[in-house]
């Protein structure tokens, strides 16, 4: 039993999980009534609410079309990032020439933003005749190094013996990955699953650059436009805000278990 | 078909669920049926009012059609198209209503106003 009662921290979580909260509350809150946000005093619950902003947008804008983008461009890089970081994190955990060199290569890549490389970014995706497409979109997230040693710190913690004794049955690499290492590290998977389905989801700058058919434009490029096309309409925006939040927060929160525990896994050992 | 049972297909089917019930709704009532009554400042049915139909979007308000009230005060717009408008009435001698701003859950859904559009007397 504990000697110090456990209300105060639980107190103080409450209270830090509310601010943290507050923004979401208030994004769904206005698009709920519209209330201009400079409102003075502002109102903590909403009056009169009502959810025709979401019917305005719905009409206002190819939401199903910009939706259909999202999710193609989202479907692409999560597979990819699955794929490639898993083969990438494998070959990490393995011995071989320059692997320090390969670490530190990757590590010091992270430093560099991606507004820095987005030009030769850009006139390779021109080269390869990718602009204006689903794959162009996705290419600079189908593989990322955080998610990759994310899948080397799972991957270390399966028991090498495992791996050896795959080996010795004559076992191939590509199918030790996919049939043997995979299935094992669920968490590290969920990971990547949810950190790449949201950098993409949320990914403005890239698409901007090398979307230039508004068919082909993706959620938050539609909220862009719609920001630029209709200016006094608060209630409308939040709306459409909410709407593009929405799907993000429920692959989040249905997966928010495996997600903490592929983060965490590696942060100990033994 | 154990495999069925987590809370993945539980939420994405009961989204599924709830997409497919919400269109087979948008599909029985979505016949573009606007009813509604005119009446004058003393509640009396009102008929030969003109009544207009104004579509309102996030961008501009524009006319969409006008009718007239029945010898009950009633009226009937058929086969719109909108999901936010607004109606006026008026009539010579009688006065004028309105706008009334009406929101709908879809484009072309049927509604039965419950207020009537009552007319201010003015002439």
């Amino acid at each position: 039993m504990s000697r110090y009662p456990h209300w105060p921290i639980h107190l103080a979580l409450s209270i830090a999980s509310a601010a943290m909260l507050v923004p979401f509350y208030w994004v769904l809150k206005t698009s709920l009534t519209g209330e201009n946000i400079f409102t003075f005093p502002p109102s903590l619950l909403p009056e009169s609410p009502h959810i025709f902003y979401y019917v305005d947008v719905w009409y206002a804008i190819p939401f199903l079309r910009y939706l259909f983008n999202s999710i193609i461009v989202s479907v692409i890089v999560v597979v990819a990032n699955v794929v490639l970081n898993a083969m990438a994190g494998y070959a990490l955990t393995r011995d071989f020439p320059g692997k320090g060199a390969t670490i530190l290569l990757f590590l010091s890549c992270m430093m560099i933003p991606f507004q820095v490389t987005i030009i030769p970014a850009y006139l390779i995706t021109s080269e390869m005749g990718l602009l204006n497409s689903y794959v162009g979109m996705a290419l600079p997230l189908a593989s990322t190094i955080v998610c990759i040693f994310v899948f080397k710190a799972a991957f270390e913690a399966i028991p090498k013996s495992l791996i050896d004794a795959a080996r010795i049955d004559g076992v191939p690499d590509w199918m030790i990955v996919f049939r043997i290492i995979l299935p094992l590290t669920k968490p590290a998977i969920a990971t990547n699953v949810i950190l790449s389905f949201i950098w993409s989801w949320n990914s403005f700058l890239w698409p901007l650059v090398i979307v230039r058919d508004a068919q082909m434009q993706t959620l938050p490029l539609g909220l862009a436009r719609f920001l630029s096309v209709v200016e006094d309409t608060t209630g409308a925006l939040y709306a459409f805000c909410v709407m593009v939040l929405v799907p993000g927060l429920i692959i989040f929160l249905l997966a928010q278990k495996e997600f903490i525990t592929g983060l965490t896994s590696g942060a100990t050992k033994g | 078909m154990g495999w069925l049972k987590n809370r993945f297909v539980y939420t994405f089917g009961g989204i599924a669920l709830a997409i497919l019930a919400w269109n087979v709704w948008v599909v029985l009532n979505d016949d573009g049926i606007i009813r509604g009554e005119v009446v004058s400042a003393s509640g009396a049915p009102v008929e030969g009012a003109t009544v207009k139909l104004t579509e309102r979007t996030l961008l501009v308000a524009r006319p969409r059609g006008e009718t007239l009230t029945d010898a009950d005060g009633r009226f009937t717009f058929t086969g719109h198209d909108l999901h936010h408008l607004f109606l006026e009435a008026s009539k010579e001698g009688a006065g004028h209503a309105g706008p009334l701003e009406v929101r709908l859950y879809f484009k072309g859904e049927n509604v039965n106003l419950h207020t009537p559009l009552r007319l201010d007397g003015t002439t």
